[in-house]
């Protein structure tokens, strides 16, 4: 089979095997390794992971569709999740989305042509004292408003 | 025992079991969809609650086991209720399918709607749908039937050993699916269809042939392979439409395989042999018992005969082969023959992990059992009577006269000079011993086709002294 | 009252250089009570202490935690796991973020003495996977504490060795229930199993498992350090020892975590003195007392205590203390619709009222809230949630129809207004 992952990602998941009884439960870990690589979760790589960890192609696939954070489809360089769980819309998220929404061109769920921006909706993230709050990759972006929403954005662009 | 108390009934139980299992044996049907005794409890279609004193919820049935002095209710208002809840749930997306679903009539969704739903629907929303995979020459699917009981999913991973079917997404949406539009690739595909509580997952064979209320059942047992998985054998009008597994706890439990399932097929063949007929020249004709028996009776009346007995016939049929060389032909030789490489029982052996044995015939052991020695190596005499049930495979055979008495096919006719037809497993009664040493019986399911007989009937016109010859 | 509150965390929420062991050690007696219970405590000493405390899950369930590690069997042939659960999914829940990014050691000596306390080698910690620095902070706080020998074979020269693993989750709400957990750690889809067997017997990898909040986890080493007596009368109500870590958000004016003494403060006491009031001069008109999941209350309910019994007796729920103030404007149809949408997202779909009866809560709710729905739609609504409510495998069920039945029988004029036509979504 080829192999798309790298030597990075085998080694990285050689240092986790001994901490667990069983070899199923690097699947989580091994995911969030290859799309920290990748971006996102192709079906070869899911295959190379299934074969990695020893399982059937299909467990590695229903395990990976359950978590909303495995990106299946490509997302752009910069995803933008924004919350609008409770508290978050009581203090203005949908708003925050609209703004968005229009400043980039896209509907929630949906990537600028260019392949910078993804636009998601999201559940509560777990910063709601600070709300709102948005996710940008991997980073916490919090007590957002219009203003600094803008400016993180044009900042992205400019930095593309 | 332990005894504990349903719907004011005392019954005993074993430590362990169950609500259902112990409410089926006190006459008491709880409605279910996810549990099967095959599987493991998952307590998820939320079907079979049941009212538990001092348990103030309702609790499941499945996941529930007795305990001593448990008093349970099974027809309370709490519990009807909850159970009409459920239904209406399962309902909301199911499609009403019904007068073109295969499942009509034997579908635990629409016995269990009837028996604890609602006449009425209090949805009016648009209903999810889903785009289907082709799953393969065994099993239609259709997923928006689904009710997601999950017994698919947990066959696979847990009889058939292979976690093909999974589900993927979750909530609201969650599809039960092969990836990738891959055919299933188990052997035991056809369980799928016995286990899917609803017309989900059905046999593409059955496929819009014959409405379920319609079929006669006869018990009977599969002759696949010294296995003897228990089967049910679904018929009309003398033509077999499906075979399913019946329970045994002992020997197949719940399943079975598709080649046994679907080795029906056979039996109603095109190319079968339904008449008897005589090789002339290069063409077969077909000729009348009165003409072929008689020289069956002279050729073998001398020199060196070869009785080649299949492992694939009944102990009636092999016994009464032997009385008749015994009576008649004490020179013949007897051996048999059925698997090649699995002559005897010793060199028999599981297949795979599940239920398949490496002899294709049912009954190695019963000819075993009756002493009689297997062939080694290739059939030679001067005479050949091979006796064959349709799963024995036809050895190498060198002779001057060969016959052949039982199931044969236009494919392999060639090798004779007469063939005589003869009972296929599903038209006949009979004995069989599996590869644990269990007797069971086969039941006739079908009356004979074409001008067949049975073994013990040809051998005894052609033997008996005092047959006059009939008149075609 | 809020002030003369003996706290025992928010103190150190200030800056990120207090995540340090150096910090840990000087400031906050760091690994003291360890060394005291490695030293010479027997596991079934540790329990004691810990059930003396009198503290209550603060994961959302409120179970007592020293009854629970108690059921876990003193001899077992298969090895023995405590599981921290850092989930943290509940909406308007942001507490234990605070305890992971400022005092990771906190956490890890609990863990060390927990795992003691059981009989565990290896302790895992399931933290949410959108906390991704937070995740890479513990776990440069573990090597910390692993290079002071605080952590790997022979702690102490006790004899007893602990690894923790950092183990990530990757965006399920139902990974926040215990064995949702479990089998998420376990690498399968995060869905709730059947209870019996509880995970005391059969929990991760079919081992007997303890698993704990981080809150939870993080107070063990004060209950040793002050003796469970101590820490229990820090709390000022029954049965409720030590403090309580809220978080504090929606339309108040000091939005935020704080730290109280459990059963100290009515509920309208830390709105209005921690939380500095509603938010720009309005009028309160409901608050969401203990998650998204808690039964809803209004503006003439908040003078409860807020602890888990009297919130209880009130019919709502402590829950994981996420507090949620709603100020006047706002449209409770629309704010539940939100809230039910978030159920039936995060549904794992196993059990049929809550697979097709939160979605269909969300399809009536949004009707609803369209003006495209008949007056009976709203009893319907209702009737259905009472459908799911106590029907389902795992609590999701009853936490998705909670919020349904209190919002309308509380704003009911609301729902009723939509039904009939008067009001639009906008």
């Amino acid at each position: 089979m080829e192999k798309h992952l790298s030597e990075k990602f085998y080694q990285a998941m050689k240092l986790k095997e001994s901490r667990y009884p069983d070899r199923k439960a690097l699947i989580l870990p091994a995911l969030h390794q290859a799309q920290a690589e990748y971006g996102w979760l192709p079906k070869e790589v899911l295959a190379e992971i299934a074969q990695y960890i020893g399982v059937h192609e299909a467990q590695i696939r229903e395990v990976a569709s359950f978590y909303t954070m495995y990106n299946l489809k490509p997302v752009g360089k910069m995803h933008l999740k924004i919350c609008t769980n409770v508290a978050c819309c009581l203090r203005g998220a949908d708003e925050l989305v609209d703004y968005a929404s229009k400043k980039l061109g896209i509907q929630c769920g949906e990537t600028t042509a260019d392949g910078t921006f993804t636009l998601s909706e999201e559940e509560c993230l777990g910063a709601c004292t600070t709300a709102p709050v948005m996710m940008a990759n991997d980073d916490y972006v919090e007590n957002l408003d219009i203003p600094s929403l803008n400016q993180f954005i044009e900042k992205v662009k400019h930095e593309r | 025992m332990p005894k504990c108390t349903i719907d004011g009934k005392e019954v005993e139980f074993k430590p362990g079991e169950n609500l259902v299992s112990v409410a089926k044996r006190a006459g008491v049907e709880i409605p279910v969809f996810c549990y099967h005794p095959g599987l493991s409890v998952v307590a998820q279609c939320r079907m079979c609650y049941v009212e538990v004193e001092k348990m103030p919820k309702l609790q499941t049935a499945c996941s529930t086991q007795a305990a001593e002095g448990m008093v349970v209710k099974t027809q309370s208002e709490a519990v009807k209720k909850g159970r009409a809840g459920t239904m209406e749930f399962l309902l909301l997306n199911h499609p009403l399918d019904c007068p073109i679903c295969d499942k009509a009539g034997e579908c635990d969704l629409q016995d269990n709607s009837f028996g604890h739903g609602s006449e009425y629907m209090r949805h009016g929303e648009e209903r999810r749908t889903y785009v289907d995979v082709d799953m393969g020459p065994v099993i239609q699917k259709n997923m928006n039937r689904c009710i997601h009981c999950t017994r698919c999913i947990r066959f696979g991973e847990e009889v058939a050993g292979i976690h093909e079917m999974v589900a993927i997404k979750r909530g609201n949406n969650i599809d039960i699916t092969t990836i990738d539009g891959k055919q299933l690739k188990t052997e035991y595909a056809g369980n799928y269809s016995d286990i899917c509580p609803t017309g989900s997952l059905t046999l593409k064979d059955f496929r819009f042939k014959k409405r379920a209320w319609m079929l006669q059942k006869t018990a009977t047992v599969c002759e696949g392979c010294s296995k003897g998985c228990n089967m049910e054998v679904q018929h009309e009008g003398n033509v077999v439409y499906r075979c399913v597994p019946r329970e045994n706890l002992e020997i197949n439990k719940y399943w079975m395989c598709d080649e046994g399932r679907f080795n029906y097929h056979y039996v109603q063949d095109p190319t079968r042999i339904l008449s008897p007929m005589k090789k002339s020249g290069d063409s077969w004709l077909v000729a009348g018992w009165d003409e072929l028996l008689p020289s069956l009776k002279s050729d073998t009346a001398t020199g060196d005969v070869l009785f080649l007995v299949g492992t694939d016939l009944t102990l009636e049929e092999m016994k009464s082969i032997r009385e008749a060389a015994a009576a008649w032909a004490p020179h013949a030789r007897i051996q048999s023959f059925g698997t090649p490489g699995v002559e005897t029982s010793s060199l028999d052996g599981p297949k795979d992990t599940i239920l398949k044995m490496k002899s294709k015939t049912s009954n190695l052991k019963g000819a075993e059992k009756l002493g009689i020695a297997p062939l080694s190596g290739v059939a030679k005499a001067d005479s050949v009577v091979v006796f064959r049930g349709g799963r024995a495979e036809l050895p190498k055979i060198e002779a001057k006269k060969t016959y052949g008495i039982g199931v044969f096919f236009e494919r392999e006719r060639n090798v004779f000079g007469v063939l005589l037809p003869g009972l296929s497993f599903l038209e006949k009664d009979g004995t069989v011993v599996n590869h644990q040493g269990t007797e069971q019986r086969l039941k006739r399911a079908l009356t004979p086709r074409g001008r067949c007989k049975a073994i013990g009937e040809i051998l005894m016109v052609t033997y008996h002294p005092k047959t006059t010859e009939a008149r075609v | 009252m809020s002030d003369n509150q003996q706290t025992l965390f928010v103190q150190h929420f200030w800056n990120d250089a207090n995540r340090s062991v150096d910090y840990y050690l000087a400031k906050m007696g760091g690994y003291e009570s360890a060394r005291k219970v490695l030293g010479g405590m027997a596991p079934d000493q540790v329990i004691e202490e810990v059930k003396k405390a009198n503290i209550r899950g603060r994961g959302g369930a409120g179970f007592p935690m020293g009854m629970k590690w108690s059921f876990i069997p003193k001899n077992s042939e298969k090895p023995k796991y405590l599981v921290c659960n850092a989930d943290e999914s509940e909406p308007g829940t942001c507490k234990d973020r605070q305890i992971i990014r400022y005092t990771p050691h906190v956490l890890i000596e609990g863990l060390l003495i927990g795992s003691y306390a059981i009989g565990c080698n290896h302790a895992y910690v399931y933290i949410r996977g959108e906390y991704v620095r937070e995740a890479r902070l513990l776990e440069e706080a573990i090597e910390e504490a692993r290079a002071k020998g605080f952590l790997g074979k022979n702690i102490f020269g006790s004899g007893f060795d602990l690894e923790i693993t950092v183990h990530r989750g990757a965006g399920a709400y139902i990974c926040g229930e215990e064995t949702g957990l479990l089998n998420s750690l376990e690498g399968k889809r995060g869905e709730p199993r059947v209870k019996p067997p509880f995970p005391a017997v059969s929990g991760a990898f079919s081992c007997p498992t303890a698993v704990n909040n981080v809150e939870s986890i993080a107070n063990v080493p004060h209950i040793i350090r002050m003796g469970g007596e101590a820490f229990a009368k820090l709390g000022k109500i029954d049965k409720s020892g030590g403090t309580r870590l809220i978080s504090l958000s929606g339309h108040v004016n000091k939005p935020g975590v704080y730290e109280i003494q459990a059963g100290s403060m009515t509920l309208r006491q830390i709105i209005d003195e921690l939380g500095g009031g509603v938010w720009k001069g309005k009028k309160l008109k409901a608050v969401i007392p203990g998650g998204s999941s808690s039964p809803v209350l209004t503006a003439d309910e908040i003078d409860a205590v807020y602890d888990v019994e009297p919130l209880m007796k009130i019919g709502t729920m402590m829950g994981s203390a996420a507090i949620m103030v709603i100020d006047e404007d706002t449209d409770m149809a629309k704010l539940l619709l939100r809230i039910t949408k978030f159920y039936a997202h995060e549904s794992c779909g196993q059990c049929t009222p809550c697979r097709e009866g939160c979605h269909w809560m969300e399809s009536l709710l949004h009707k609803i809230t369209h003006g495209e729905a008949k007056p009976s739609d709203v009893d319907l609504l209702v009737d259905v949630a009472g459908n799911i409510g106590g029907k389902t495998l795992c609590a999701l069920g009853d936490a998705a129809a909670m919020p349904v039945q209190s919002f309308v029988k509380k704003f009911r004029a609301e729902f009723d207004a939509y039904a009939k036509g008067h009001k639009r979504h906008a």
